[in-house]
């Protein structure tokens, strides 16, 4: 068996004291060791800010990208080797808003991939400046007038597009956290699972003791997973009560599955093959 | 030559002038004799105006040719736009039902289609006009269109067989002056376009992934290894943009199998970022950049070589990268394995520039395309590695290679990053190991420069040498001859491996001419630029050519005339 010690790292941690991305690193490692997937096993592949760095503090393969890029990079290794177990680390900024096309694209392939957004809305690597998901009039040195934008919400566009897996999480429950990973994980297919975390140095409006006021429970409150415009009316829900937990789970055939060309195994399993090609040539 | 005949096929967008051209050529080829096509047509579907260029010759054929013999004009404007290409004596076959006047031959060729069962057919009998006028047997092109037609049934061949037939027998009587004697041999070699055999290079190389966004020219590379994914461990994927598109062949290469895209200009650009993350975190992709004129959208049906500047310095920094440009569908086969080889040896992104002359256009390939025996992948598993639990993905080694082991295959744990970083893949911000760490990377330029093959010359110990590199090397290689003929001292020197420059045998090469002139499809002779800064060597004069078509040989060999006088 697997025990926390296999997953630690001894890199030193970069983020602020209190962030909130400690809370998402220790549900990640608690629901890595409960299924009980090596490090080998794993592949981790994060995009650019403070959430990106996530693996490093892990101990397992990873790829630290490029921002906004993730999704594209984790949805090739798939292509190349579809029995990998893939989770992503990215910040809100970065898969929302750099990478949205691939955001909306990739909920559109249904790869087997477990997203983890590190939504904090607002730019910490950056300084503060605001997010897609910044809600509307929030004020940051960058927009000293307050947000002009709509707000994005990332779990509307998901279900929207078809996503298979549509979750909230809060960092600051890890325990609730990591049931949710382990969940998204076990669903084949592209796993949404968008998680409220507080920026102790640049947002000053969603804090632990906000999130921790607003959160209810989906399973507490009964919510049938399955309902699709109950988990459409509840991904608009923001406020005073936030929901937490799975809005929607539904299994769908998964990208990789769906490629012709792979039915005969991974694409890294297979042989070259001259003697066919010299064939095949021969016919030109 | 003795024979040397072009026939020019033009009409509007959609009246299946493609088809005359391949009907055409396929004669050509299964009667023995030599043949080229180039494929000029606008950025539309239907209308405009467009038309294939067919060159015949009893000898191989390295480039188009200025002058046109039989214009068979499928609409009005093609006669205008082109009567003035017509060689002394050449013959215009147009629609009309009027006597033979001058150089125009009118057959009704509509009505003939018609009668074969519908206008659609317009195309089929004007090939068969075409054919009749060359003197060639009837018989080939009924077995060529038999060929053609077989998987849409007995019906469509029956009406195309008509049509071929009424076109053929329609100008039965009229006088071409470069008829001749067709006698059937066994076919030369193939016939194969560049975008063709760009893909055959990539399915010998072992590429299994490819992701692109449509873009023209480059689409047709992606068409066909789509077709090649049913058949082999390949996958071909649309990507929504071309930032994704080699945004996953970078992940598909880190998780361990050869992958590439293609693209124009264009979509290169936003490819660039991405490009400067696969040279930083070592892993290894090809790219294929398909040229056309014109910065944004420019020309996107046209030709040009006006990327290679762009394509050796893409990106922030420094880094390795290899650049090749091959001249002919045969050498576009062959630099796609030897892209994908080299890439995986030294862990760098590998490019390709082709252009839409070479894309698009019908060449023969004498030479039988050779799938490599073995692949080589340079990876290294858990037995290669003396400490698999210590595993640094980038470990400082004299080559600046590192040992590449594959994510989930073994015990080691293996760190792609594209920030700065130390020998095991976590981000370092030290003086050091920056300078050892790019020291590392840019290290690998000197063996890579090795790898590279040298200039090909043709009368290389000649006064005056005339420098091409990628598709222009075969108007050159003719233009050659052609000065040759008139007694001037003149060869050349084309280039294929373009990046690192083969430095000692370029210098070598050009040092033993009195003096060297540049051709290149650009406004700005890039490649003479890379030379003088590379070798210090100067040329002495350019030949450009920048209006989105390919070289001429008549106009380089003009051209050198203007610059030795």
């Amino acid at each position: 068996m697997l025990s926390l010690k296999d997953y630690q790292s001894d890199i030193d941690i970069k983020w602020c004291p209190g962030c909130g991305n400690f809370g998402i690193l220790a549900a990640m490692k608690d629901a890595l060791v409960n299924m009980n997937i090596a490090p080998e096993k794993l592949l981790i592949i994060s995009g650019i800010g403070q959430a990106a760095n996530t693996p490093h503090y892990l101990k397992c393969n990873m790829f630290h990208t490029l921002h906004g890029r993730a999704l594209s990079i984790a949805t090739g290794a798939k292509i190349a080797n579809h029995d990998l177990t893939v989770v992503l680390n990215c910040g809100d900024g970065d898969c929302y808003g750099e990478g949205g096309n691939h955001f909306i694209s990739t909920v559109r392939r249904n790869p087997d991939l477990t997203l983890l957004v590190h939504n904090n809305k607002v730019y910490g690597l950056t300084k503060g400046q605001a997010s897609p998901t910044s809600d509307l009039g929030m004020v940051t040195k960058m927009q000293h007038h307050g947000v002009i934008s709509e707000s994005f919400s990332p779990l509307t566009v998901a279900l929207a597009l078809g996503a298979g897996f549509v979750a909230r999480g809060f960092s600051g429950d890890e325990k609730h956290l990591s049931q949710l990973i382990q969940e998204g994980i076990k669903h084949k297919g592209l796993s949404l699972i968008d998680i409220m975390q507080p920026c102790v140095s640049f947002n000053t409006v969603n804090t632990f003791a906000w999130y921790k006021s607003r959160a209810y429970y989906l399973e507490e409150a009964n919510h049938d997973s399955g309902n699709f415009e109950k988990a459409l009316e509840l991904s608009r829900q923001w406020g005073d009560r936030i929901p937490v937990g799975i809005l929607y789970k539904k299994e769908k055939p998964h990208f990789t599955g769906r490629i012709h060309s792979l039915k005969a195994g991974s694409l890294i399993s297979r042989t070259y093959n001259s003697a066919k090609l010299e064939q095949f040539l021969a016919r030109i | 030559m003795s024979t040397n005949i072009t026939i020019k096929i033009g009409g509007e967008a959609g009246q299946g002038i493609q088809t005359v051209g391949d009907l055409l050529s396929l004669v050509c080829q299964k009667t023995g004799l030599y043949v080229m096509a180039i494929n000029d047509f606008e950025s539309r579907i239907r209308g405009g105006h467009s038309f294939m260029q067919l060159r015949i010759s009893d000898q191989p054929i390295l480039a188009p040719y200025h002058q046109v013999h039989l214009l068979v004009a499928l609409d009005e404007k093609t006669v205008q736009l082109h009567k003035s290409e017509l060689a002394d004596g050449g013959l215009i076959l147009m629609e009309g039902t009027g006597q033979a006047a001058g150089s125009a031959l009118q057959i009704p060729i509509t009505e003939l289609a018609m009668q074969a069962g519908g206008k659609i057919t317009a195309n089929i009998v004007a090939a068969g006009a075409c054919l009749s006028l060359l003197g060639a047997p009837f018989e080939i092109y009924k077995n060529v269109l038999t060929d053609h037609f077989a998987k849409k049934g007995p019906e469509a061949i029956e009406k195309n067989l008509k049509a071929a037939t009424l076109g053929y027998e329609a100008v039965k009587g009229a006088s071409f002056q470069w008829v001749f004697e067709w006698k059937p041999e066994s076919p030369k070699g193939s016939l194969i376009d560049g975008a063709k055999a760009v893909a055959l290079g990539a399915l010998a190389a072992d590429c299994r992934m490819a992701a692109f966004y449509p873009m023209s020219p480059a689409t047709g590379i992606l068409s066909h290894l789509e077709m090649f994914s049913d058949h082999f461990p390949l996958v071909v994927e649309q990507a929504e943009d071309e930032i994704a598109a080699i945004n996953m062949i970078i992940g598909a290469s880190f998780a361990g199998v050869r992958a590439m895209t293609a693209t124009s200009g264009g979509g290169f650009c936003l490819m660039v970022e991405a490009l400067g993350f696969a040279a930083m975190s070592e892993n290894p992709i090809v790219i294929v950049n398909t040229q056309r004129p014109g910065p944004a959208t420019g020309l996107p049906t046209r030709t040009a070589q006006a990327d290679l500047l762009f394509t050796i310095y893409a990106s922030q920094d420094e880094f390795p990268r290899f650049v090749f440009a091959p001249a002919t569908p045969t050498e576009a086969f062959d630099v796609m394995i030897r892209a994908f080889h080299l890439a995986d040896k030294y862990q760098v992104p590998s490019l390709v520039l082709s252009d839409q002359y070479l894309t698009d256009s019908i060449f023969m390939t004498e030479k039988p395309l050779k799938a490599p025996e073995k692949i080589e992948r340079f990876i290294a598993s858990d037995a290669d590695l003396s400490n698999p639990s210590d595993y640094k993905r980038y470990a400082l080694t004299p080559s600046g290679i590192s040992p590449r082991a594959l994510p989930c295959m073994g015990k080691a744990l293996v760190i792609g990053i594209g920030n700065e970083h130390g020998e095991y893949g976590h981000g370092s911000e030290a003086a050091e190991n920056r300078v050892n760490m790019a020291n590392k990377r840019n290290g690998k330029i000197h063996a890579m420069s090795k790898d590279m093959n040298p200039p090909k010359a043709c009368y290389g110990d000649s006064e005056t040498l005339i420098v091409a590199w990628g598709s222009s090397q075969g108007a050159v290689i003719e233009a050659v001859s052609m000065l040759r003929k008139e007694g001037m001292n003149v060869g050349c020197l084309n280039f294929t491996d373009i990046w690192p420059l083969p430095m000692e045998e370029t210098i070598s090469a050009l040092s033993k001419a009195k003096r060297f002139f540049v051709v290149e499809g650009n406004q700005t002779a890039q490649f003479a630029s890379l030379i003088r800064q590379q070798t210090g060597l100067t040329h002495s004069g350019t030949i450009l050519k920048y209006d989105g078509r390919p070289f001429y040989p008549i106009e380089i060999a003009d051209g050198v005339k203007n610059l030795v006088r």
